[in-house]
């Protein structure tokens, strides 16, 4: 196992996922000393993974009440987002929201809601009716009675998003330990000791990120005056061929709290469709044929075309939320009450859309705690993204393939995705088939690798110089390829 | 500019290479082959077992073997070969666009065009298997690739989901490679691929084929470590209580392929639902003029013979195309599938020229008579879906019968089995 020297640290943010990521690159605007731990082999491979990447604004007033900790991060962070993946170079995309109603007794509660929203001074949502909605979003069921349009809502590739934070923060001068697990942590003057399965690392302060194992990171330091809530939900993946089923995020207006069925376009250009769990029991993200059965159906409520062959794949994570005194979910950003110099990060939902927000309330409290953040003079704000050729203009293609011919090897059919933006991906950290996958989508269509697994794995041994039977799916014991051809025999042979 | 060719074959493998030869043979100037792999063959290189070329050649050969006749012929014939070229746009004026590391950035405006992508594997969320998302679970044609192309093996136990022919003949090649096939599960109540298969790469080896079994649950985080098998009802549902766990560190899939038809569909190509095909004349012609398919992109068959056969007819009738900018139209008869026929292939026929039509049943059965309206009947011991059915008409015996719109084709079994 690699062994790292000591580390001493002004900041140690424990977590790669989107919160560790955006408070790292938000630290980077600043004179100071940062690591981040994270225990995958790549960033943002926790419950930020299976975000689906609404990117909301806060609109909904029954979620985000004024007095709400998560809703004045949100609020922070809406005005934020936008020109941050611009910098960033992530694509974001405007698509607008339509919660939908099966019957008129959900008008009241719609309108209900849209008047609070009205005279809270966040907007205005336009409420279709059947053939309004009907005419920007074709394939809706006739089921459905009408719905308050949200044009604001945008979407955003979360672990994109995650990566592209945490390059630029790397950029800037940010350490970030890949591989690192944090074991224990002991509190100190001046400095906390945390031990590591790499290693001891010394650190001033610590934000504590740790996604869907924060409380048990808090407990390390008797920070845990919060109990987690976590809450399962399955995600399908519908073929790219069903991209234009739906243009804006269709919700169905819930019947029950905490009812959630959704169709999301990604920026990608599929669609997802998504429903909550009742299932709190942590970490387990298999999915079951009752969950996937009950999705598609509820997806049908939405757009009765949805076929069951056009699902490519389905997942499941968490939402984490803390679940506080009154009984349901508040976030908590705060220096802990009962560890000095410990900060706890949490917030459940909206963590993608209210990261900004959480980064830079961070960086507030440690500014109140007395740390000297002056600015970093060197700090580059931007990232160019990797050229994503199947978007590409002909012309632009031409060029590209120009300047460096791997552009006109397209190596993945069914996403278009060509060489030139697998070794980059690689140049920029992948070093597993689910990191170049998560970074230019090999693998992602409607095969599932069958056609580009081969020869992905052979871009990666080649790049990282290693044998491909040391090439893993996600790391840790996920090899792909056991044995050379043969070698069963003869090892067989040799144990006689 | 787009380059002008008379036919432009998308795909290398045994259905384009047998489409472009044909081309050539028939006057096509200018042919044009555009493969995405590095070589021609398309997946025969790494079907390196035996049983090709049985109808063709009247010899049992390998893969490679086959292929290797069709390669030289094409290169005989001066076909141009464009490889690790990508086709990434065709629309319905015929027009190719297409992308390579070597020649960059290219348009193509062929007289005609062949489709000879061929198919794919259904993959693991197609099947929509439950549980976790470890690495070790692959299609069998990547294994095979991994196996006999890269020199690699995923793991050295296994189980096997579907029983389709790449599936039982890597169950056969890794358990020569001294890995533990411990089974073939099969949803179905008969075997997904051709008996020959099922007697020479599974009983002959003693690897179990589980009938009415699917796997209902994948187990392991990181990597696979096994999983449950369950016993399925008349409506294919697993029946609880009958749950078994299998440890393994790798799950091949072996479920169904699918025609690669995305180009088609680009193309505005109209598709049968059931094939997931092409609808085709007997010349091959899609439903967009100038364009042509051949192989497993119009339907998936159980022998290259009949790829390789399927692929010279629209060859031959893409060079007739582009010589003449059109083909001489006839009155079109539509064979639709009748009793226990899942699909016929042509859709359409001339109900004037010979014909060959392909099918499947519905549902396997003893003695069973085909009836392709009251044209001709057909007796056969026993049909299967996963043995295609294939009956030739001759020119006489339609005309005889005097075809309306429609010719249904019906098969009618004494008993199952």
């Amino acid at each position: 196992m690699r062994k790292m020297p000591s580390v001493e640290t002004e900041v140690l943010i424990i977590g790669g996922g989107v919160l560790g990521a955006a408070t790292a690159r938000e630290l980077s605007k600043y004179k100071v000393d940062v690591t981040v731990v994270e225990k995958n082999t790549d960033v943002g491979w926790g419950i930020t993974k299976a975000n689906v990447g609404v990117v909301c604004q806060g609109r909904d007033t029954l979620e985000f009440r004024p007095e709400y900790h998560r809703s004045q991060l949100l609020w922070k962070s809406i005005p934020v987002m936008g020109p941050l993946c611009k910098e960033l170079d992530v694509p974001f995309k405007n698509i607008g929201c339509h919660i939908m109603i099966r019957n008129l007794k959900q008008k009241e509660k719609l309108d209900k809601g849209a008047a609070r929203t009205e005279s809270l001074g966040l907007g205005t949502d336009k409420y279709c009716s059947y053939p309004e909605l009907k005419e920007m979003e074709p394939y809706v069921s006739e089921e459905i009675v009408g719905s308050l349009y949200d044009h604001a809502i945008a979407i955003v590739h979360p672990v994109v998003y995650t990566q592209a934070l945490m390059e630029n923060a790397t950029a800037n001068g940010i350490n970030l330990m890949l591989e690192t697990e944090v074991t224990d942590i002991q509190a100190g003057h001046p400095m906390f000791t945390v031990q590591t399965d790499q290693g001891e690392i010394k650190a001033r302060y610590i934000i504590n990120a740790a996604g869907e194992w924060v409380d048990k990171i808090a407990a390390m330091v008797g920070a845990d005056d919060f109990v987690l809530f976590p809450i399962k939900g399955y995600v399908g993946v519908l073929d790219r061929k069903c991209g234009d089923m739906a243009s804006s995020l269709l919700a169905l207006f819930p019947e029950e709290p905490g009812d959630m069925n959704i169709i999301v376009p990604t920026v990608e250009g599929n669609l997802l469709f998504g429903i909550q769990l009742q299932i709190n029991r942590r970490h387990d993200r298999s999915t079951t044929e009752h969950m996937a059965a009950k999705a598609l159906e509820n997806a049908r409520k939405i757009i009765p075309d949805i076929s069951p062959k056009d699902v490519i794949k389905s997942f499941c994570g968490y939402l984490m939320f803390r679940n506080f005194e009154i009984g349901w979910h508040e976030c908590e950003v705060a220096m802990s009450e009962r560890a000095e110099r410990f900060i706890n990060m949490t917030i459940g939902y909206p963590g993608v859309s209210a990261s900004p927000g959480a980064a830079m309330e961070v960086v507030d409290i440690l500014k109140n705690d007395g740390l000297k953040l002056e600015p970093n003079p060197k700090f580059k704000p931007r990232r160019k993204g990797i050229p994503d050729f199947s978007e590409l203009s002909d012309k632009q293609r031409q060029e590209l393939i120009k300047k460096d011919p791997r552009y006109g090897h397209v190596v993945c059919r069914c996403e278009t995705v060509t060489e030139g933006e697998i070794v980059e991906a690689i140049k920029r950290g992948a070093t597993t088939l689910d990191g170049v996958k998560f970074r230019v989508r090999p693998g992602t269509g409607r095969c599932q690798g069958g056609f580009c697994g081969p020869r992905v794995t052979r871009i990666l041994a080649r790049e990282l110089g290693i044998p491909e039977t040391e090439i893993t799916k996600k790391g840790g014991d996920s090899e792909h390829l056991e044995y050379k051809t043969k070698q069963i025999l003869e090892e067989g042979e040799k144990d006689g | 500019m787009a380059r002008q060719v008379d036919v432009a074959v998308i795909g290398a493998g045994p259905a384009g290479l047998a489409a472009a030869i044909a081309a050539k043979e028939y006057g096509a100037e200018k042919v044009l082959i555009i493969e995405r792999a590095e070589q021609l063959g398309g997946l025969l290189p790494q079907c390196i077992h035996n049983g090709f070329g049985l109808l063709y050649f009247d010899e049992d050969m390998t893969g490679p073997e086959y292929e290797k006749t069709f390669i030289d012929k094409a290169a005989d014939l001066g076909i141009e070969a464009q490889l690790e070229t990508m086709v990434i746009d065709l629309d319905s004026k015929k027009e190719i666009t297409a992308v390579s590391s070597k020649h960059g950035y290219m348009k193509f405006k062929p007289g005609a065009v062949v489709l000879a992508m061929g198919c794919r594997e259904k993959a693991r969320g197609a099947l929509g298997i439950p549980g976790y998302r470890p690495a070790g679970i692959l299609t069998a044609g990547t294994c095979q690739r991994y196996v006999n192309i890269e020199g690699y093996i995923p793991g050295d136990r296994y189980v096997i989901l579907g029983s389709g022919d790449i599936g039982m003949i890597m169950a056969r090649r890794l358990t020569l490679e001294g890995a533990k096939v411990q089974a073939v599960v099969e949803i179905m109540p008969w075997a997904g691929g051709l008996i020959r298969n099922e007697v020479q790469c599974l009983y002959d080896f003693g690897i179990p084929l589980l009938l009415e079994h699917t796997v209902t649950f994948i187990h392991g985080e990181e990597k696979i470590d096994g999983v449950t098998v369950s016993k399925v009802d008349a409506d294919r549902h697993p029946i609880e209580g009958t749950e078994r766990f299998y440890p393994c560190d790798c799950l091949l899939l072996s479920a169904g392929l699918i025609p690669e038809n995305e180009l088609s569909i680009k193309a505005g190509v109209e598709l049968d639902g059931v094939t997931g095909g092409p609808v085709v004349d007997q010349n091959r012609q899609t439903s967009v003029p100038g364009l042509f398919a051949g192989g497993n992109v119009v339907q998936v068959h159980d022998l290259v013979d009949w790829v390789s056969w399927e692929s010279e007819l629209a060859g031959r009738a893409a060079a007739r195309y582009a010589d003449k900018g059109r083909l001489k139209a006839a009155n079109m008869v539509k064979v639709v599938p009748g009793n226990n026929i899942k699909y016929v292939a042509p859709q359409f026929i001339s109900g004037k020229e010979d014909v060959t039509l392909h099918m499947r049943v519905t549902e396997p059965g003893l003695k069973a008579t085909v009836k392709v309206g009251d044209v001709m009947r057909k007796r056969y011991r026993t049909v299967r879906p996963s043995e295609m059915v294939i009956i030739e008409v001759k020119a006489d015996k339609l005309k005889e019968a005097g075809l309306g719109e429609e010719l249904v084709v019906d098969c009618d079994i004494k008993g199952s089995g």
